[in-house]
């Protein structure tokens, strides 16, 4: 039973693979449970403009500890319930219609109904790191302040109805582009059973991580143990676009690996600013992995410049460091601060949200007295 | 720790001058500029949708794709609520908020982004 010759694993022999397999698979596992499980806390409050009257003024604020994965509109029913049944007097209560409610936030940032609610948590947090800040720790995590309005959505910046259907629709259509950049076609979408399709959203709706897996695991890439070694697909390789990476006895096939797809779906946001999406190939030029460091300096040179190259070796520094460079920004990605030589394919395997995206948010350094 | 001159400070610790704000900011100025690129757009009709005269239409690449909907709708002729339905590549729907241009760098195809209508849904 060789197992030399198989895509799967160039050097590891037979006996060590499904150890290193299972090492891998649990390291990834790790990272998309941590980001499964990653909430935001949420303030909302009613604009007391528009607060009906005889409203419970005691009870105005709503708090909650929102999934990142999750969306608003899934979190509408506990939200109204919360406002119609205590706060709202009842009969006022009668005549509110709920689907004409849409937030803001504390700042008048419009909120877009088919964000994930950790994007809309990040961009804020980049937003704020504009703003001259008082006592601004970044050890304390705040709660996304939230504005609720009972009328007049501005629809034609919203985009989108609040309902969760449309949500559903835009969550699919998030994750057949992902599927697209990563493969140049979403066969291994469209090849999933409606059933199947239809339990990532159930997933995402009961927020259940083993469920939303098991369909997501067939169609997400996860980051191979040789991935170095793999040799890039041919590109006319329909059997492999054809094949379920579910029939695989061993586990993921690497050819389907994080590694070996043709561009990683990633977005960049800027503080206030554009959204900028691009091919991003998990090798750079030099056939090294393409890190968060490239990919930061190829869109963003001016706030990620490139780091100049170290200092030659001499005989009292063998080892010599380049010379720090003054970073005026950080990214973060699901919250947290990226270390620069993050390999964009691992992000992809690992940090993407459940839409299929890796959200890189940019912040800016402050400045300190 | 002898290789504490080498290793790099901290952000919060290094001597910010107020200058390397004030370059931030500066740069995210530069990166909000809409130029008035131009990409080209490739409308093509699938099943019943009605076919147009001109397919091909030059359109503004920071226009979101709301926009370039609402393009189609009026060279169609449609108004009210009608339904159509619109894919980037026989694909996928994307976001109404994303931009012409960051559609275009990731799926165009010979230098024009092919955009797809019907009047039913088609792809989901």
């Amino acid at each position: 039973m060789s197992t030399y010759g198989t895509t799967r694993h160039h050097h590891s022999p037979a006996a060590n693979y499904s150890n290193r397999d299972r090492v891998t698979d649990y390291h990834t596992t790790l990272f998309r449970r941590l980001t499964w499980d990653g909430t935001v806390p949420l303030e909302i409050r009613v604009d007391p403009k528009e607060l009906p009257a005889n409203s419970d003024r005691n009870l105005e604020c709503y708090f909650v500890q929102a999934p990142r994965v999750s969306y608003l509109p899934l979190l509408m029913p506990e939200i109204r319930r919360f406002f119609m049944d205590l706060v709202f007097d009842e009969t006022v209560a009668k005549d509110i219609k709920d689907d004409e409610w849409w937030f803001e936030t504390a700042e008048g940032t419009l909120v877009k109904w088919h964000w994930p609610v950790g994007l809309i948590y990040d961009n804020h947090t980049i937003s704020a790191s504009l703003k001259p800040s008082t006592s601004r720790s970044s050890a304390n995590v705040t709660p996304l302040r939230l504005i609720l309005h009972l009328a007049s959505p501005p629809n034609d910046k919203l985009l989108l109805s609040p309902s969760p259907d449309a949500c559903k629709q835009a969550f699919m259509g998030q994750l057949k582009e992902a599927d697209f950049i990563r493969w140049g076609s979403t066969k291994r979408m469209t090849g999933l059973r409606q059933q199947d399709q239809d339990g990532l959203w159930e997933g995402i709706k009961e927020h259940n991580f083993d469920d939303y897996w098991r369909v997501a695991s067939k169609v997400t890439p996860t980051t191979a143990p040789t991935r170095a070694q793999s040799p890039a697909p041919p590109p006319s390789s329909a059997s492999m676009v054809n094949r379920p990476p579910s029939a695989d006895p061993g586990g993921p096939s690497e050819r389907d690996g994080a590694y070996n797809v043709r561009s990683i779906p990633v977005r960049l946001y800027l503080p206030d600013g554009p959204v900028i999406q691009d091919l991003v190939p998990p090798m750079a030029d030099d056939n090294t992995p393409r890190t968060l460091s490239h990919y930061l300096t190829d869109h963003i040179p001016l706030l990620f410049p490139a780091p100049p190259p170290a200092p030659p070796p001499s005989r009292t520094n063998l080892h010599p460091r380049p010379p720090p460079v003054p970073r005026p920004a950080y990214a973060l990605v699901q919250g947290i601060v990226m270390p620069s030589e993050t390999e964009m394919a691992w992000l992809g395997g690992c940090l993407a949200g459940a839409d299929g995206w890796v959200n890189v948010c940019i912040g800016i350094n402050s400045q300190h007295s | 720790m002898t290789d504490s001159a080498d290793r790099s400070l901290p952000s919060w610790a290094s001597p910010d001058t107020p200058e390397t704000n004030e370059e931030a900011l500066k740069a995210l100025q530069t990166y909000r500029k809409k130029d008035g690129d131009k990409v080209i757009v490739r409308f093509k009709a699938v099943g019943n949708a009605p076919i147009m005269k001109q397919n091909f239409f030059k359109i503004t690449s920071s226009n979101r794709f709301q926009a370039v909907i609402q393009f189609l709708r009026k060279e169609l002729g449609y108004k009210g609520s009608e339904s159509l339905h619109t894919y980037i590549n026989l694909a996928f729907s994307p976001a109404p908020d994303d931009t012409v241009a960051n559609l275009f760098k990731s799926f165009q195809t010979d230098n024009h982004l092919i955009v797809n209508y019907s009047t039913t849904a088609a792809w989901g």
